[in-house]
């Protein structure tokens, strides 16, 4: 029993002397010292092998001792202890026993984003940083990753420094593309070394034993978390050996098992995991998640240029995609030719990360007076009246309808996705709509657009700039009538 | 006229005379409900003698035995329904024949060259033409629709020049209303007739779709829309009918389609392409058309219910010949109890197909020309759900040789199908029938439910006190039977049934229209309950009427059909229970809230929502 424990803590020991200088060297501002640590251990190596008398008792002197002990350290256990997010690579905080310190930042997650450098060069880490060395083509796929991950298992037998390397391979994932693959979760997890970390006794299980490994634990479940990998049963079996039942770990997995499958298909309106990468696709997939319709159609009104040929620059020349159901077809058909119809947006539509604008053809709603009435026809079904010639309606303890105020919109005739906000462009989906729409050839267009189409606009370069503020819209309807009026007169 | 006639009638029924009006104080409001119960129609109940009253003339004597239920193994038959149904058409000497017959013009009035049947008749005839599914619907669509609008509505000329050669089948009719876009939709017809510059013809331009001897026809009743001037001096588009034979030119037809049932019926599209029809041959008046095309679909229903229960009683032959003599563990089918529940059913269901297609036969042979659009509906609801119901029971009484082509179940099935699809589907005749009849009730009901609308007190404690009469149990008899009741005091029990049923019905009809008012007509699960319980309270009238008269008649058999009689109006009777029940407000037992939004989520995906039971979320 003894010479278990004993084990367990020089396991513990050497598990962090690669990272240990690390710690020292950053946390100048601490009255911690090498010495300190060495102090602190021995004292409770002297306490958990060195009282052969009374051994119930040194445990627990042990541990109060311990406790004690990190909470001289500034209370640096209790943000591990309440589950909090830390940091990998804390600059001020140093790792102490059993103990993992970080400043309580809620916004910080638990791995970094690859993209972000380390702040500073950190030479342990480098250790297994070239484990992930490129292969010599360069690729960079799940094979390699694997390899990188049993490389690890096999120079290292007695898987020194795997908290450190987990954390590692956790931010190397997405390079690697491989952050939803549940079976290199688990192999990650597998990395730890089994049966060390379980607790042995009620007074392990109340105390965060081994923090720091059941954190880095959590980390991985966290990073699974968000990108939507359920755990299996192989990772509930891998963290039972790893940190028992009683544990950090298996807490967040059986959280995770719980709530994911009650929020997995809780969106009405499910966005396909893997977004397609031409922009047509995109939009007209965007067009698609908008319209409730299933009868409608998509029309790609204009195909973007290669991205090879001379006019590349020609910002009219990208793709123009739009969506009209047969409903809002006779709408458009019905509309009085003398109220204008607007062209409006763009509008902001996220698709998980990618964020498309699109434009809308709507018109006013009609003042109340000009409303047709829908009357029935007098002969129109020639099997059964469709109507009863009976002097009183619905009573009104009948009406289960709740009293809503609603507020009445214009209709909105048809929506479009197109790669450049401008006049030209959205011009040309006009054009493209009297094909289908003869009627809109009659009506007068005319375009409000807004000068700002987001929050995301300036930031993304990909974006073309914001389209010029519109002139007055006056002189925009009558230029848009003229033309109108051009195109009748040649048709 | 018809309406006007039935609207006497009916003015009869709401001004009572003193007698009347005693009665009505005695019985509560059973005068109305009778009159709305038996809609339009004059008679009210049981007449026994309007049954089977003119002798049976010599043509369906004759024609009867050279009609066969085809392929049983080991018969020879004149007819060969099987080879009529695996070649797709029906053989010319067999048509020969039929026309030698008459067959052709049983509705045609003797002076133009017809059989001049009363309509009793030609439900009789019907009984023998149904053996065989796609003889009856070339005739029912020759003369049950394709020149019934020149007898109904054309002129003496129009008659008299095509009448005799369509009775005698030189000429065979088709009906051409329905387009592709439009069905019973009569707002979307697309064919018109334009009236040339000389006003003496009509051009034709259009196509019809799914016209029952559009290939075989020379003589169509086409439907399109002209161009008429309203009194008011504006332009409308209405429906006019024409008269149009195929040498007019400009009359094409596509090839047959391939149907499901009746294969030997010709079915096919008929375009008609700048066809000049005289103005002569509109028929009825110009912009009239909607009106034709209602009577003549009106007209046509009612032969439906004896059609069926010829080719049922047939079929009960031909099963009940298989269960008597197929052995199974050392018996014969026919002692098993489950096999002997689907021969009670399919004679229970072809007993009141009869008795209700006769019973209407005869209300409209009475004099005066009476409206019986809704009881003809509702025999062909009723009629065309039984086919369906009992040759589904039938071959299933075959096992396996039913699903076999050496048995006629097969085809007898494929056949039936149909019954529930043409002449007005099932599901809009459902709405005529509830709908028409609450027209009627409401305005007799109107002057009360304004009274309790506007709070009258003495209205509303009369409802109350009423309510509560009944609610404590009460006992209905509205005189049915008793010394001088019609019904026979061996089916007290039934009629007492029909009568508890007609008084609570009237009670939920007073109801739902208080609580919808006219917008009912968009509570279609409503409408449809309506129509189930007028059915079901229609047959059993025409079952008690029928069976106390064969009883008093002393008719062979009388007993079975006293059995019969009884089992179907208390089954009748407690399906009309549940579904009153279920036209209550928060009845536990409706549940149309629950099924609207099942299909608003389906419908609104367009597809099955639930996930495969074998998916997981881990």
């Amino acid at each position: 029993m003894r010479q278990l424990r004993l084990r367990e803590i020089r396991a513990f020991y050497h598990g962090h002397a690669a990272s240990r200088p690390l710690d020292w060297n950053s946390t100048p501002g601490l009255s911690l010292s090498p010495k300190g640590v060495k102090i602190l251990a021995a004292s409770l190596r002297a306490a958990v092998g060195g009282c052969p008398t009374g051994k119930g008792m040194s445990w627990a002197q042990a541990i109060l001792l311990a406790r004690g002990l990190s909470r001289g350290w500034g209370g640096i256990c209790s943000t591990a202890l309440t589950g909090a997010p830390f940091s990998q690579v804390p600059p001020q905080a140093p790792r102490g026993l059993r103990c993992s310190a970080a400043a309580h930042n809620p916004d910080s997650s638990l791995v970094p984003r690859p993209p972000e450098p380390p702040r500073r060069p950190v030479k342990a880490l480098a250790v297994h940083e070239e484990l992930f060395r490129p292969a010599l083509d360069g690729t960079r796929d799940k094979a390699n990753f694997v390899r990188a991950v049993q490389n690890f298992a096999e120079y290292n037998v007695h898987k020194r420094g795997h908290v450190d390397f987990i954390y590692l391979a956790l931010r190397k994932m997405r390079e690697y593309g491989v952050e939803r693959d549940l079976s290199v979760y688990n192999l990650l997890l597998d990395v730890f070394p089994k049966e060390v970390f379980r607790p042995r006794n009620i007074f392990h299980s109340i105390f965060l034993h081994y923090p720091r490994q059941q954190e880095c634990g959590i980390a991985v479940l966290e990073q699974m978390e968000n990108h939507g990998v359920m755990p299996n049963n192989e990772t509930e079996f891998l963290l039972v050996q790893i940190f028992g039942r009683k544990s950090y770990p298996m807490l967040k997995l059986v959280r995770m098992k719980l709530w994911f499958t009650r929020f997995k298909n809780i969106n009405p309106f499910p966005v396909p995991r893997d977004l397609p990468q031409d922009p047509v696709d995109l939009a007209s997939l965007a067009l698609r998640h908008m319209e409730p319709d299933l009868s409608a159609r998509v029309t790609t009104y204009q195909m973007p240029l290669p991205k090879d040929s001379p006019d590349t620059m020609d910002p009219t020349e990208t793709h123009i995609v739009g969506i009209q159901s047969p409903e809002q077809q006779s709408a458009l058909a019905r509309h009085d030719p003398a109220r204008p119809i607007f062209v409006e947006g763009p509008f902001s539509l996220w698709l998980r990360d990618k964020c498309v604008y699109y434009h809308i053809l709507r018109a006013d709603l009609l003042p109340p007076e000009e409303r047709e009435v829908e009357e029935i026809p007098e002969e129109w079904n020639l099997y059964y009246p469709m109507q009863l010639d009976l002097a009183y309606g619905r009573s009104s303890w009948d009406d289960y309808k709740f009293d809503i105020d609603e507020v009445e919109e214009g209709p909105v005739f048809a929506i479009c996705v197109a790669g450049a906000h401008d006049q030209a462009t959205l011009a040309k989906w006009i054009q493209g709509l009297q094909e289908t729409n003869p009627a809109l050839a009659r009506i007068p267009v005319v375009f409000r657009l807004s000068g700002s189409s987001g929050e995301l606009l300036a930031s993304s370069s990909e974006l073309e700039e914001p389209p010029p503020p519109p002139p007055p819209p006056e002189g925009q309807e009558e230029e848009e009538d003229s033309q109108q009026r051009q195109q009748q007169g040649q048709s | 006229m018809a309406s006007s006639a039935a609207r006497g009638r009916r003015a009869v029924i709401e001004a009572p005379g003193r007698q009347q009006q005693r009665q009505e104080r005695l019985s509560g409001q059973h005068e109305r409900l009778w009159a709305f119960l038996v809609l339009g129609g004059g008679a009210l109940l049981p007449r026994p003698s309007g049954l089977h009253r003119e002798p049976a003339p010599a043509a369906h004597q004759s024609a009867e035995p050279s009609f066969r239920q085809g392929p049983l193994p080991g018969q020879d038959p004149e007819v060969d329904s099987r080879k009529i149904d695996q070649e797709g058409r029906i053989p010319d000497e067999t048509l020969e024949k039929l026309k030698s017959l008459g067959l052709f013009g049983t509705q045609v009035p003797e002076e133009y060259g017809g059989l001049g049947l009363s309509n009793t008749m030609y439900a009789r005839l019907g009984e023998v033409i149904g053996l065989d599914a796609s003889i009856a619907v070339t005739l029912a669509a020759h003369q049950a629709i394709g020149l019934k609008g020149i007898i109904l509505a054309g002129s003496k000329e129009q008659k008299a020049r095509y009448l005799p050669r369509l009775a005698s089948g030189e000429h065979v009719a088709a009906f051409c209303l329905t387009e592709p876009a439009s069905g019973s939709d009569a707002a979307s017809i697309r064919t018109r007739a334009t009236l040339s510059a000389d006003k003496r013809h009509y051009i034709l331009n259009g196509a019809k779709v799914w016209i029952t001897n559009g290939g075989l026809a020379n003589v169509f009743t086409v439907f399109a829309k002209t161009e008429v001037v309203d009194s008011d001096g504006s332009v409308k588009d209405k429906i006019t009918a024409f008269i149009v034979e195929r040498d007019f030119g400009g009359v094409t037809n596509g090839k047959p389609e391939d149907k499901m049932g009746i294969r030997g019926s010709n079915t096919c599209e008929v375009h008609f392409e700048n066809t000049r029809v005289p103005v002569e041959n509109v028929l009825g008046e110009v912009g009239g058309g909607f009106k034709v095309a209602m009577n003549i679909l009106n007209s046509g229903r009612f032969s439906m219910g004896s059609t069926v229960a010829g080719m049922l009683k047939k079929l009960i032959e031909m099963t009940a010949e298989y269960a008597c003599t197929r052995r199974q563990f050392g018996r014969s089918l026919s002692e098993f109890g489950l096999i002997q529940e689907k021969f009670a059913l399919m004679a229970q269901k072809a007993y009141v197909m009869e008795s209700m297609a006769y019973l209407t036969a005869a209300m409209l042979d009475a004099p005066g020309f009476p409206d019986c659009s809704i009881e003809a509906a509702m025999v062909k609801v009723f009629s065309s759900e039984g086919a369906w119901t009992c040759v589904s029971e039938a071959l299933q009484v075959l096992g396996g040789a039913g699903y076999v082509r050496d048995y006629p179940h097969e085809r007898l099935l494929r056949d039936s199908r149909i019954l529930l699809i043409f002449e007005g589907t099932n599901e809009i005749l459902r709405m005529y029938i509830a709908l028409t009849g609450l027209q009627h009730a409401g305005r007799i009901l109107t002057a009360r439910v304004n009274e309790l609308k506007r709070g009258n007190v003495t209205t509303i404690m009369e409802t109350v006190g009423q309510r509560l009469r009944d609610s404590l149990g009460r006992t209905v008899d509205l005189g049915l039977t008793g010394k001088l009741g019609v019904v026979h005091p061996s089916l007290a029990d039934g009629a007492h049934k029909l009568e508890e049923n007609v008084y609570y019905f009237g009670r939920s009809v007073e109801t739902l229209l208080l609580r919808f008012g006219k917008t009912i007509v968009e509570e279609q699960l409503v409408l449809k309950r309506v129509a189930n319980v007028l059915i079901n309270l229609y047959g059993m009238a025409a079952v008690l009427s029928r069976a106390s008269r064969s009883i008093r008649l002393g008719l062979r058999d009388h007993d079975h059909e006293v059995l019969l009689a009884s089992i179907f109006c208390s089954e009748a009777y407690h399906q009309n229970l549940f579904t009153l029940s279920q036209l209550d407000k928060h009845s536990p037992e409706n549940l149309d809230e629950l099924l609207k939004k099942v299909s608003q989520q389906i419908l609104e995906k367009r597809a099955y929502i639930c996930t495969h039971p074998l998916d997981r979320t881990s």
